[in-house]
């Protein structure tokens, strides 16, 4: 029981269609399973909820409406105006995390959001899109990113490194703190089912309870995860269009 | 929604959407208070002191590993190691007090998100 059940288990990485191109191994895995499903349910979500165009939305049309209205929400606080073209970005990545964390809920299913590799995958594409736009809207000005002004010029050198620092930092945290989020939590969920299980009838039941209390924090979690990135995202965007600190 | 044969650029789109706004007699949503909604949830101190120990954190592992990187290619170590691992510190704790500092802020933007 002990061995079949280990609470790590749940992050393998299962083959399901072997595929091989040269010497890289791009089998479609239950990662990659469950990012296409993901992927489906928000398209089902935003096409089928909108289908009815109703004045009065019906529960789905009211999903879909709050999703924009929660996003477009966020875009316009955090960077103005300015930061609605790249709605569709922002739009697609807070469902596309959400959606991932949501179904990991799922029993037996997977989250494709426990592996640093998905998350630092996600991270890196805002980094690098957010460098990329900071340049070419203010060319080479965007390196006074990094020179704080006023400071002595003896102290510009050193500030200019942990500036850059700083900002090399951000990829790093940003995956970090979705990973450690969903892997900690599904660990958690894992161990504790395996204390209901150890310690019987008499006395599993608090543990149970405890997952219980637990899964309601872990779904709060999903969302809260897929909102922190977005709304970092965001942040960072903010940076690269108005170029202030 | 429906596949436009002749998709038209963001600006257009704009504006038609605006358009499409006055003639259903919807209020711009740009007139209405910024932060009525899609504010920040509920402040947790938990996601807050791990936010700040993954900003440190990240701090030291990008320092480090840029130390290390620059070491092996410069044929120096390990003084580049030590150097970038203080630096990166310094870094992480930059970070922290910009974090502290939008807390503190009088709208609380960035405040405890997590």
């Amino acid at each position: 029981m002990a061995e079949a059940h280990n609470p790590l288990e749940q992050f393998l990485i299962h083959r399901i269609v072997p595929i091989k191109v040269g010497g890289l191994d791009i089998s479609f895995t239950n990662s990659a399973l469950w990012m296409v499903v993901a992927t489906i349910l928000i398209t089902l979500l935003m096409t089928q909820g909108m289908k009815a165009r109703a004045l009065v939305p019906g529960r789905m049309q009211s999903v879909a409406e709050m999703a924009y209205e929660f996003v477009a929400g966020m875009l316009r606080d955090n960077v103005g105006k300015e930061g609605m073209p790249y709605f569709p970005f922002i739009f697609s990545l807070f469902m596309f995390i959400l959606f991932a964390n949501l179904l990991g809920m799922v029993p037996f299913s997977f989250t494709t959001t426990s592996h640093i590799i998905v998350t630092f995958a996600l991270a890196i594409v805002v980094f690098i899109g957010v460098t990329i736009i900071g340049f070419a809207r203010h060319g080479l000005g965007y390196l006074k990113l990094f020179a704080p002004s006023g400071v002595p010029t003896v102290l510009l050198p050193l500030l200019i490194v942990i500036e850059l620092l700083s900002y090399l930092i951000r990829p790093i945290s940003l995956s970090v703190r979705l990973f450690a989020n969903m892997l900690a939590g599904h660990t958690m969920l894992k161990v504790f089912a395996g204390f209901v299980i150890s310690l019987g009838v008499l006395a599993g039941w608090a543990p149970l309870a405890f997952i219980v209390a637990l899964t309601g924090l872990e779904i709060l979690i999903a969302f809260l995860q897929a909102y922190v990135f977005a709304v970092l995202t965001c942040i960072y965007l903010n940076d690269a269009v108005h170029m202030h600190h | 929604m429906t596949a436009d044969p002749h998709p038209s650029s963001l600006k257009d789109l704009e504006a038609r959407l605006s358009d499409a706004r006055q003639r259903a007699g919807i209020q711009q949503e740009e007139e209405r208070d910024a932060r009525t909604d899609g504010g920040p949830p509920p402040t947790s101190a938990m996601g807050l002191a791990l936010r700040v120990g993954i900003e440190l954190a990240a701090g030291l592992a990008v320092g480090g590993g840029i130390g290390w990187f620059l070491d092996r290619w410069l044929g120096t170590s390990p003084f580049l190691l030590l150097v970038f691992f203080v630096l990166g510190a310094a870094a992480g704790m930059l970070n922290v007090y910009r974090l502290t500092q939008a807390m503190n802020a009088p709208d609380g933007r960035g405040g405890g998100t997590a």
